[in-house]
């Protein structure tokens, strides 16, 4: 059986577990929408993700700002559930330290850049849709 | 060439006060002059209401460059967007034709800039431009999807962009935003 992480958190990530995703910019959401941009992928290939719901939403930014540092401003979470990312043939898998910290992968690759950047953003767009936005008060 | 500002400013204030006079004559001519002259005024006025429109996705575009002038501008490898892709990303906007919804806009990852037509949750059509002439875009509208890619010349949007855009925006909400 496999170790839990030092989080505490078991290794595997269960399917109803809800994920954060750090709104970086604020062209990455609108009044009530995330937006796809908001998922693509980084160079490596890979989403970073806190393993963690909307509440308790002080926690919520306390681990925001233990991933970011003290530099980079976040205006908010995009909040799913990690079925909602399964559901789209990724897949989303446990990465500490920081703690709490996961990753979504298994995201298309092409060797036509473009063509990847569009098969991406269409899955994208199906994770924004079923999405919440929680943003910082104030 | 263009006109220099002064003659065509100059050419306005004409056109505005041929259109607005009500003087006594009536022959066909000055009545044709006066119909050609509101026709004038109104193209200029149009021009006006959807440059602005415009120049609101232009000033965000720029808005966003500055916000991520500098590579892990995400805390992470975000590339930073680049004056080319400045440059392609105003070209697209300005490339838009009239009546059409203009979009929200959103920086990547990998240096591209994001425009987006949210006409609901489940009904967005997201395009991004990058550095090359070849534009990544992708829809959904409820349980329908897909993603292309098409050449983008800087002049006109291709139409399969265009009929994408025009399909996820067309409907009552629409009407609000359009250009």
């Amino acid at each position: 059986m496999a170790q839990p992480l030092p989080s505490g958190l078991p290794e595997t990530v269960a399917d109803e577990e809800e994920l954060a995703r750090l709104l970086r910019s604020s062209g990455h959401f609108s009044s009530t929408v995330v937006k796809a941009s908001a998922f693509i992928p980084a160079k490596d290939g890979k989403t970073s993700v806190i393993r963690h719901g909307a509440e308790p939403r002080e926690e919520l930014w306390t681990l925001a700002r233990l991933f970011l540092g003290p530099e980079i401003k976040f205006h908010g979470a995009a909040i799913c559930k990690a079925r909602s990312i399964r559901e789209q043939l990724l897949d989303v898998v446990a990465d500490e330290p920081p703690p709490r910290h996961g990753n979504i992968v298994n995201w298309p690759l092409n060797a036509d850049a473009e063509l990847q950047k569009a098969q991406q953003k269409e899955l994208a767009l199906a994770i924004a849709a079923v999405s919440r936005l929680v943003r910082i008060e104030g | 060439m263009p006109e220099p500002v002064s003659t065509a400013v100059a050419g306005y204030t004409l056109a505005l006060y041929l259109s607005t006079r009500t003087g006594s004559a009536v022959s066909r001519e000055a009545a044709a002059l006066r119909d050609a002259a509101s026709a004038i005024v109104a193209s200029r006025e149009r021009s006006v209401a959807l440059f602005g429109a415009k120049r609101r996705v232009i000033d965000r575009i720029y808005e966003l460059a500055s916000e991520c002038d500098h590579d892990g501008w995400d805390g992470e490898e975000g590339l930073c967007i680049s004056p080319l892709v400045v440059d392609r990303a105003v070209s697209f906007v300005r490339a838009l034709p009239d009546g059409v919804w203009l979009p929200e806009t959103a920086p990547e990852p990998d240096g591209s800039i994001s425009f987006d037509w949210i006409a609901a949750r489940t009904r967005v059509f997201s395009l991004s431009v990058g550095p090359t002439n070849r534009l990544s875009f992708a829809w959904i509208d409820g349980t329908d999807r897909g993603h292309g890619v098409a050449r983008f010349d800087g002049h006109a949007v291709p139409a399969r962009v265009l009929s994408g855009i025009r399909e996820l925006t067309n409907g009552p909400a629409a009407a609000l935003r359009v250009a």
